[in-house]
């Protein structure tokens, strides 16, 4: 996919960062739905990895989170389901061997989306905290108005 | 009676202990009872921040056996986790009264056997398994309060001979 600038940013910035890696890691399959839903906005997704907590002791998904950042350099995000689920404890553990790397948790669909936009344009201490703001923004209430 | 659910899991706290049992019995306090986790500055801070609106109290067997009693008539609801058969055990031997343990996920591990989707149990398991039971404490299998609750020696004939 080739849309990396931030259609709210200014367009005139220079790219400062490498990429920021990302991996989802979630509950059963919910994590590839999550890029399935948001390629079909956005087209093709790359350099994410995913991974599911399905069937793993702390120990296996420690070390299956641990295998899947060991490759980063420059840091990385995090994104799991939710606080003090097993995704987010366990990588909090395994994050911790490596450099620096920020959990994200309540990953939802706009806060993917916002990932994907951005990773190119800030550094993760500074992307992590975007996407908070941009997946707590997303939960809105629109209630029925009577005809 | 503060004791809701004691409960053996080697994911500690997570989802459905927060969300699942959480919701159906509404704990104040979960006490995780690890020696491992308890001599670590890091990972208790890690499990003590985990449950938001929830006291977590991070102890060691020794520590959580010399409180099991006093906890028992605290007010609120309280769960305890442990992560494996041999800590429940180990927790007996030091003088915790627990009558009846939730079975609720021992993963898969190298040299373990299939009893179910969440339980695989080596010798050794069965072993403290044994000796729980022996004791006359009940070993329920159940990960969540919606799916039906079974004894471990009824899942597992190794147990019942």
């Amino acid at each position: 996919m080739s849309a990396t600038r931030d259609p709210e940013g200014n367009p005139g910035e220079p790219p400062p960062v490498s990429r920021v890696p990302a991996l989802i890691v979630t509950h059963a399959d919910l994590a590839e739905a999550l890029v399935r839903a948001a390629e079909r906005v956005v087209g093709r997704i790359e350099d994410v990895t995913l991974l599911s907590n399905e069937g793993l002791s702390r120990a296996d998904l420690e070390q299956a989170i641990d295998t899947s950042v060991k490759g980063w350099k420059q840091g990385g995000l995090l994104l799991t389901d939710f606080w003090g689920g097993s995704c987010h404890t366990c990588g909090a553990s395994a994050a911790r061997r490596h450099g620096e790397i920020v959990i994200v948790t309540g990953i939802n669909l706009p806060l993917l989306l916002d990932y994907v936009y951005n990773r190119d344009r800030l550094a993760v201490g500074d992307l992590a905290e975007r996407l908070q703001a941009k997946g707590r923004d997303s939960i809105r209430v629109q209630r029925g108005v009577p005809a | 009676m503060s004791w809701a659910l004691h409960r053996i899991d080697d994911r500690l706290i997570h989802g459905q202990v927060l969300v699942a049992w959480g919701a159906r019995l509404a704990p104040v306090r979960i006490w995780v009872v690890d020696d491992g986790v308890a001599a670590s500055p890091w990972e208790r801070e890690l499990f003590q921040d985990a449950a938001p609106g929830i006291e977590v109290r991070v102890a060691s067997v020794p520590e959580a056996a010399a409180a099991h009693a006093e906890e028992a008539a605290a007010p609120g609801a309280a769960f305890l986790l442990v992560r494996d058969l041999g800590t429940a055990r180990r927790l007996a031997d030091a003088g915790a009264a627990v009558s009846e343990w939730n079975v609720g996920g021992l993963h898969y591990a190298p040299g373990k056997e299939k009893v179910n989707d969440y339980v695989y149990l080596n010798a050794r398991d069965r072993d403290d398994a044994r000796a729980l039971l022996l004791a006359g404490v009940r070993l329920t299998v159940q990960d969540v309060p919606a799916s039906r609750a079974q004894t471990l020696p009824a899942l597992d004939p190794a147990l019942a001979s």
